[in-house]
């Protein structure tokens, strides 16, 4: 149950999540006498065992670390085997927010895909609640099943099906399964095509939402003509972008201290050629004649590192490593984007049904209503 | 880490109705304006929307949420399919076929060639004859002034077909005694009052909520650490996750948390208090002085007591209990995750208080600044307790979506904060990273250091010297 509660030690069978890099997070299954080899180091899985979730453990030469992290949807996410484009946790969390998605939430998800999102919805809706996953391409539905019983994620019902051509409905004993949805959200090539089958398989006494999750605006237009022909209300497209933010220091250098220093340097420069022109003066009085350009000998040539670390004035540590924050110098706390950000995922096309019916009559009404 | 158990002296009952509009309930009410309500739906209460007229509680009760209506006369309602209906909506409403055939009885244009610019002098119908109609109040009066509109303008045949139902639509916003009934769940409430004052809110968007409460992992049965200054809107928001069952330890500055949001979110008190146990920050740090020493009385004392001192006892037995239950959950710590949105200084909060959140659980910290977080995360990168402190915005962009004329809408709002996300880890003293090249032993702790600030994503490339 390792993505419905959380537990604080690591036993034998446990799902564990292996933070490597933020790149590579490895999720493995702890199994006494196994090993994860990382370019890390190697580390036993019997080190594992008995840890607390959120350990840091060494590899088994004593160097080289991991942390042992505990299963969430959202590091699911980031360390799923990748069978198809995903949803990320920016666009799944508004999505989850918007449609009012929470404890015992019946949800229609179509096509589950590399179910990133259907561990998000089995997470929020909980026990009472109830997801029903479509996935039309055989070998990734199979992979899905295992993953989702795996994981034992159990309100989650995995359907292999097109929906475009087969609908939703499900046969259960010769019967239609009672589906009732009050949310969909279909991430498919054609979700014009789904629409219309969605009729049967929605909640006839509540308000449906539904999301469609789109990376083209053709599909979009497609999609909104259907859901106005459907009768499908509130329609409203939107798009999610996210970012990562750096934190960074930056050094403050001011400009009176680049002043100071070039001042220095002359200083020092001019200094040189005086030297130089006293050597001169000394060597003819000396007898000896130099030619223009002649070098002193090294012994006699200061060290140029030694030269800007002790005798000149650098305020800004040039030539020397300065490790961001270093309390010698001063610093302002500055931020970035990260490097490439996913400037497009997909379009959300939002929309609502309303079933258009009083269902209780309020002078039969008998709910006690909380004040 | 002490397990510390407590029994609820009574199990509370999650009753709240969120699909069907209930009598006694707070609900929302969206005006086709696009401003929302919010309006307690007494029995026989009458609602007054200003222009948009006056209807009675009743007449929506029993409907599911989402529910649109017309207003007609004597606070009477009738169920309509949507509160605006656009032009190529086949749903319903003899309104919408007049309309629908009054643009295409009247001409439209190719393009806006002709069209100037000359304000009132097109529109031949005067303010004083819309309010004069406006009096007349009654049913569908809101469509009499469109039509009326619409055929005193001069030159509404010179606009595109385009053009003509924005105007309609404007004018729908205008006149239309129309609203909705939506539940008031956070996200509404939250809108609400972002409308009425975003500072209120911390300027916090629905997006930066959501993903709040994702990456923050909040479901059914866990144990959170929350800060909230947003008046209860992010506390709404797992309640809502966690359906009444689960724990919040809410942890605040003054006498008593700020939680006026939850009075719009119709969870009985017995439920809040069963799930939210409230501390303050001195109790927080300073367990042991702000424990309350209780004894409880002999029973024939109490039975010996005036009402109103019996009454005095047990409100100050069960504030000793209220204090000295909060006081134990943060003792015993490991929470399922800390969540916080604050004013505070982050960066000297999460030192003090990251010690009592579980191994592997998430830390999640809204800001409407940035640079209250950029700072924060340079605390969190040299703490060896956090992993991977990372900085998020998230923005919904929203679109004008009419098929073939798909474009960003013109504005939208510029903030609604900025996310912190770090896991809490547990460091073990005395292991090395590997480095790069051969590791020396004075060098080791350096690496050690290195391998860390990279793992957890500090900055190290340009600034790290070469072993």
């Amino acid at each position: 149950m390792s993505f419905t509660a959380y537990k604080d030690t690591i036993e034998e069978g446990d799902f564990v999540f292996c933070w490597i890099s933020r790149e590579i997070i490895k999720p493995i299954h702890v199994k006494a006498g196994e090993v994860l080899g990382t370019r890390f180091g190697i580390f036993s899985h019997d080190d594992m065992i008995g840890s607390l979730y959120g350990a840091q453990i060494s590899s088994a030469k004593g160097y080289g670390f991991i942390h042992l992290l505990h299963p969430s949807p959202e590091l699911w996410t980031l360390s799923l085997p990748h069978r198809t484009q995903i949803v990320y946790t920016p666009d799944s969390s508004y999505i989850t927010q918007r449609l009012g998605i929470t404890v015992g939430t019946r949800v229609i998800e179509a096509g589950t895909g590399s179910a990133s999102f259907s561990h998000s919805f089995a997470r929020t809706i909980g026990r009472e609640g109830k997801l029903f996953t479509y996935e039309f391409h055989e070998p990734r539905y199979v992979e899905a099943k295992q993953e989702l019983e795996e994981h034992g994620l159990t309100n989650v019902e995995i359907t292999h099906r097109d929906v475009c051509n087969g609908g939703f409905e499900i046969e259960e004993n010769g019967a239609s399964k009672d589906i009732r949805a009050n949310a969909v959200f279909l991430d498919l090539p054609s979700p014009w095509t789904a629409i219309p089958n969605l009729s049967s398989v929605i909640s006839k006494d509540s308000r449906v939402g539904v999301c469609c999750f789109s990376p083209c605006i053709e599909q979009v237009t497609k999609t909104v003509e259907a859901l106005m022909a459907h009768g499908w209300s509130s329609i409203e497209m939107v798009e999610v972008s996210a970012k990562r933010w750096e934190a960074r220091k930056q050094m403050v250098r001011r400009v009176d201290d680049a002043v100071e220093r070039l001042r220095d340097v002359k200083r020092r420069k001019d200094a040189g050629i005086q030297r130089r022109k006293d050597d001169i003066a000394r060597e003819a009085l000396e007898g000896t004649e130099p030619s223009i350009g002649d070098k002193r000998p090294a012994s006699e040539t200061p060290q140029p590192e030694e030269k800007t670390k002790e005798t000149g004035f650098n305020p800004f540590g040039k030539g020397v490593r300065v490790r961001d924050g270093d309390p010698q110098w001063e610093w302002i706390n500055v931020s970035k984007v990260e490097s490439d950000i996913k400037s497009h995922t997909s379009y959300l096309t939002f929309a609502y049904m309303d079933p258009n019916i009083r269902v209780v009559n309020p002078v039969e009404e008998v709910a006690e209503i909380i004040a | 880490m002490s397990e510390y158990t407590y029994q609820e002296p009574k199990e509370a009952v999650f009753d709240k109705p969120t699909q069907l509009i209930t009598r006694g309930q707070c609900v929302v009410v969206r005006l086709p304006s696009e401003l929302t309500k919010m309006v307690v739906l007494g029995q026989g209460k009458l609602v007054n929307l200003g222009k948009f007229g006056t209807f009675c509680s009743d007449e929506v009760v029993g409907y599911p949420f989402g529910q649109s209506f017309e207003i007609l006369e004597d606070n009477k309602v009738k169920p309509i399919g949507a509160l605006l209906q656009t032009h190529d909506e086949p749903e319903d409403a003899e309104y919408d076929n007049a309309t629908d055939e009054l643009i295409r009885n009247l001409a439209s244009s190719e393009n806006n060639q002709q069209i100037i610019n000359i304000g009132t002098k097109i529109q031949k119908m005067t303010t004083a004859e819309i309010e004069e109609l406006k009096e007349t109040g009654g049913a569908g009066v809101g469509k009499q002034i469109i039509e009326k509109i619409i055929a005193s303008h001069d030159a509404f045949d010179k606009k595109t077909v385009f053009s003509q139902e924005k105007y309609l639509k404007r004018k729908q916003q205008k006149y239309l005694r129309r609203f909705t009934i939506d539940y008031a769940g956070p996200s509404q409430v939250l809108q609400f009052y972002y409308q009425k004052d975003p500072s209120r809110v911390l300027d916090m968007s629905e997006e930066s909520l959501g993903m709040m409460m994702n990456l923050a992992n909040v479901r059914q049965g866990g144990k959170y650490l929350l800060v909230d200054e947003t008046g209860g809107v992010v506390l709404y928001a797992m309640m809502e996750r966690m359906r009444g069952e689960g724990m919040i330890v809410v942890a605040h500055e003054n006498e008593h948390p700020n939680h006026s949001v939850m009075a719009h979110s119709n969870y009985s008190d017995e439920l809040i208090d069963s799930v939210v146990k409230p501390i303050n920050w001195l109790q927080f740090f300073d367990p042991e002085e702000e424990k309350i020493g209780w004894t409880d009385f002999p029973q024939d004392i109490i039975d010996g007591m005036t009402g109103s001192k019996r009454q005095q006892y047990y409100r100050r037995k069960r504030r000793a209990t209220d204090v000295n239950h909060a006081i134990n959950l943060v003792e015993s710590g490991n929470f399922d995750a800390l969540i916080v949105a604050t004013t505070l200084h982050m960066p000297s909060l999460v030192e003090k208080v990251l010690e009592k959140v579980g191994g592997s659980r998430p830390m999640v910290f809204y800001s409407q600044f940035k640079e209250t977080l950029v700072q924060t995360q340079h605390v969190m990168a040299k703490d060896l307790r956090v992993l991977a402190p990372t900085i998020f915005e998230t923005r919904v962009r929203p679109y004008q979506t009419i098929p073939g004329r798909i474009h960003p809408v013109m504005s939208m709002r510029g903030f609604g904060g900025y996310l912190l996300w770090a896991t809490r880890v547990f460091p073990k003293e005395g292991i090395t990273a590997v480095g790069r090249g051969i590791v020396r032993k004075e060098n080791r702790k350096k690496q050690k250091i290195e391998a860390l600030d990279e793992l957890s994503g500090a900055p190290t490339e340009e600034s790290t010297p070469e072993v």
